[in-house]
């Protein structure tokens, strides 16, 4: 329901794109229409949180590394410091990656906090603060994705230049070298 | 880049000799083309380990592209360490395209969730059941994560609603809030005493620490005797006090413990009461 899906050919991980694809339409479909068959609101919580966190683990763990081929973790070095690693697959690889599988991942991903926000604004204007935390929660998830996977992408991308860059010199090198021991 | 024994252009003859003798270089030492770029250390199959914030995935191993040396791409002079990552030069090292074994991009789901949920056990046991590392803060928790903290805050969030009678839905909400925020205020509050902890590992260790609270008010749920409630509670209490203790403790200037650990004693002798008085 929010986002026009392209005609499912050419998919190269329509399984993963399925889940991908799942739980946050799963959550989203659950917090709007759940008002209409559930009278607590304990259920709507757990359900659409869990729905969430489901969600995040999948698009960090799975979807992300099989669409798009990048990977985002936190890890507390010797010091004692916390550290952002960013990991992405090589460059041959990464321009192997299905166009159609890419595309999906990064709409729905902007496409579902943009739905988060707007529910939240709805709750907001009817001063609901319960359903106001529901949303905080999934949006905070949402967001945290989005952060994680672009700031992987900038890398990705700047990896990519300084690669390219230095793929230039040393052939440039080479080329020079061989230049030489032909005189 | 050229391939001398491909190329259409005659070569002079002493420079074909330079080049053999180059090429002979280059191929009786194809080990000491690998150690230009930054050495890995043989890292444990979860973790890539990098100084730069961002790693090549297909760092290759020496054994298998060692025979795979006889690149003419590889400039003469000691190389330049980007020639060696393979990235879009030659097909045969990038064809292993998805990276060495010890690299998370590639694993099956099933490893990661397996994975996880080891996480979650181990730091539960590190957290909350006595151990040698409990002194040491930095090394106990150094893999934290939020799951367990999040399922002990729903569970406890779920207990409490369930052993109310009435406003089931206000009591679930208010123990969610109250404990999530809490946990985030707590950290804050020791970063704003000068302490050294980090954000997320503090949230991680706070969530752990609810877990003996999750017993109890899972066996006040099931005993409604207001006595045997007051014991456990009293127990349980005590037993996350003393999960959290070391923790916080060492993260502050000692002059300071107190300070900083007497609101997470508070916050926890509140959800005491929660437990109790919910009937």
């Amino acid at each position: 329901m929010d986002l026009n899906q392209p005609p499912g050919e050419n998919y190269a991980n329509p399984k993963t794109c399925f889940f991908h694809v799942l739980f946050k339409g799963a959550a989203l479909a659950f917090y709007i229409l759940s008002a209409l068959f559930f009278d607590s609101f304990v259920i709507i919580f757990v359900v659409t949180v869990l729905l969430a966190a489901l969600d995040f683990w999948v698009v960090k763990n799975v979807s992300g590394r099989i669409l798009v081929g990048l990977r985002w973790w936190n890890e507390i070095n010797d010091m004692g410091e916390s550290v952002w690693k960013f990991e992405c697959l090589d460059h041959e690889s990464m321009a192997r990656m299905n166009k159609k599988d890419s595309w999906l991942f990064w709409w729905t991903l902007y496409l579902s906090a943009v739905a988060w926000i707007v529910l939240g604004i709805f709750s907001l204007i009817r001063f609901q603060a319960d359903y106001l935390l529901v949303v905080g929660v999934c949006l905070t998830l949402s967001i945290a994705n989005i952060i994680g996977f672009t700031k992987c992408r900038k890398d990705a991308k700047k990896q990519i230049q300084q690669f390219a860059s230095q793929t230039i010199a040393s052939g440039f090198t080479s080329t020079l070298q061989s230049a030489f021991s032909v005189v | 880049m050229s391939n001398p024994h491909s190329d259409t252009i005659p070569l002079h003859a002493s420079s074909q000799s330079d080049i053999d003798e180059i090429e002979n270089l280059i191929n009786a030492s194809p080990a000491t083309v690998l150690p230009a770029r930054p050495p890995s250390p043989p890292r444990p199959a979860t973790i890539p380990v990098s100084s730069a914030p961002f790693i090549q995935s297909n760092i290759p191993p020496p054994p298998p592209t060692s025979s795979n040396q006889k690149v003419p791409s590889v400039p003469v002079p000691p190389p330049l360490p980007s020639s060696t990552i393979s990235g879009g030069s030659r097909p045969n090292i990038a064809s292993t395209g998805f990276g060495s074994p010890p690299n998370t991009l590639t694993e099956p789901v099933w490893d990661t969730v397996k994975r996880d949920l080891s996480r979650i056990v181990s730091n539960l046991k590190l957290v909350v059941f006595p151990n040698p590392y409990r002194e040491d803060p930095g090394k106990a928790l150094r893999d934290w994560d939020l799951w367990g903290p999040f399922f002990f805050i729903v569970f406890l969030g779920l207990t409490l609603s369930w052993s109310a009678s009435v406003k089931k839905s206000e009591v679930f909400a208010v123990a969610f809030a109250l404990l999530a925020a809490g946990a985030v205020i707590l950290t804050l509050n020791v970063l704003l005493l000068g302490g050294h902890i980090i954000f997320f590992q503090s949230l991680s260790l706070l969530g752990y620490c609810l877990f003996p609270l999750d017993i109890g008010a899972l066996i006040c749920m099931l005993k409604d005797n207001v006595l045997v409630k007051v014991i456990v509670v009293c127990v349980t209490l005590a037993w996350s006090s003393w999960a959290a203790y070391p923790f916080m403790s060492s993260a502050v200037n000692p002059r300071r413990k107190a300070l900083a650990l007497y609101p997470v004693f508070l916050m926890y002798v509140s959800v005491g009461f929660l437990i109790i008085a919910i009937d």
